[in-house]
């Protein structure tokens, strides 16, 4: 999947929503990767998540409180159309790319809806 | 109280029904991604074309599907002056990531602005629109020694 972006925005189990939103704004981006002290990818919180925890008190609710599990996952060997059917079918932007290795659980990068676009756009 | 005028994006995006989707996809390419505007010839607003229902035609031949077909049509009339609580409890019913916002003293269907969920993300988090931008702009003077 040359289209994956390696790395992500990340926070950790226990950071507020209000970080987590100062996260993504500070970086412009509309998710942030979840994970735990031993670095294990817990899910992945979007700005959707955020807006669904309006009226709650954001510096006592918690990033594990919100996020979406870590299920919907591609490999760098998935074809992107099947991305695309399982971005369209979750209403997802960003799938989480991990290693095809069998009981691998790393991450390694982000397939965003706008590199698809992207790639629209070039051919 | 915060309204939606007070958080929605002023500088809308948008095309004509009849446009390809090639040129919807290098509009959004061109304005950082983000959703573009249907509207009718007189102006009013018809729909609205997301990411993701653009790239569920991802490998089409893109010249020949217009822009009518990949839209979401409009439905809800979002008025600039509502409570900004109103339009967050809407968002989270319909699972709508983009309200568009109409001026009811503008015209018939007058988009004037659109609210994403980004925007309340931001909106949430304290930090003021532009902030950073401003700090970016700051005269050299004005940063700190090292």
């Amino acid at each position: 999947m040359r289209l994956m972006r390696k790395g992500a925005i990340t926070c950790g189990e226990e950071t507020s929503v209000r970080d987590v939103a100062q996260i993504m704004v500070v970086n412009s981006t509309r998710y942030c990767v979840v994970i735990n002290q031993g670095h294990e990818v817990l899910g992945i919180i979007s700005a959707r998540s955020i807006l669904n925890a309006f009226g709650r008190d954001l510096d006592q609710v918690r990033a594990k409180d919100i996020l979406a599990p870590y299920t919907f996952t591609i490999t760098p060997n998935t074809p992107l159309k099947e991305a695309i059917h399982l971005m369209d079918k979750r209403k997802i932007e960003h799938l989480i790319v991990v290693s095809d290795r069998p009981g691998s659980k790393a991450i390694l990068g982000l397939l965003h809806v706008e590199d698809i676009i992207d790639k629209m756009a070039q051919d | 109280m915060i309204r939606v005028y007070d958080l929605m994006d002023r500088d809308i995006i948008f095309c004509y029904p009849d446009d390809s989707v090639t040129d919807v996809v290098l509009m959004m390419k061109a304005n950082q991604f983000r959703p573009v505007i249907v509207v009718h010839e007189a102006g009013e607003v018809w729909g609205l074309v997301s990411r993701l229902a653009l790239i569920r035609f991802y490998g089409e031949d893109l010249d020949r599907i217009r822009a009518e077909e990949v839209m979401r049509p409009y439905r809800f009339e979002i008025d600039p002056q509502w409570p900004i609580e109103t339009a967050i409890d809407l968002m989270q019913r319909t699972r709508f990531e983009h309200l568009i916002i109409v001026d009811p003293h503008a015209g018939p269907r007058r988009p004037i602005g659109i609210l994403s969920s980004f925007d309340i993300v931001r909106y949430m988090s304290g930090i003021e629109s532009g902030h950073f931008e401003q700090i970016l702009k700051m005269p050299p003077e004005w940063t700190l020694p090292s």
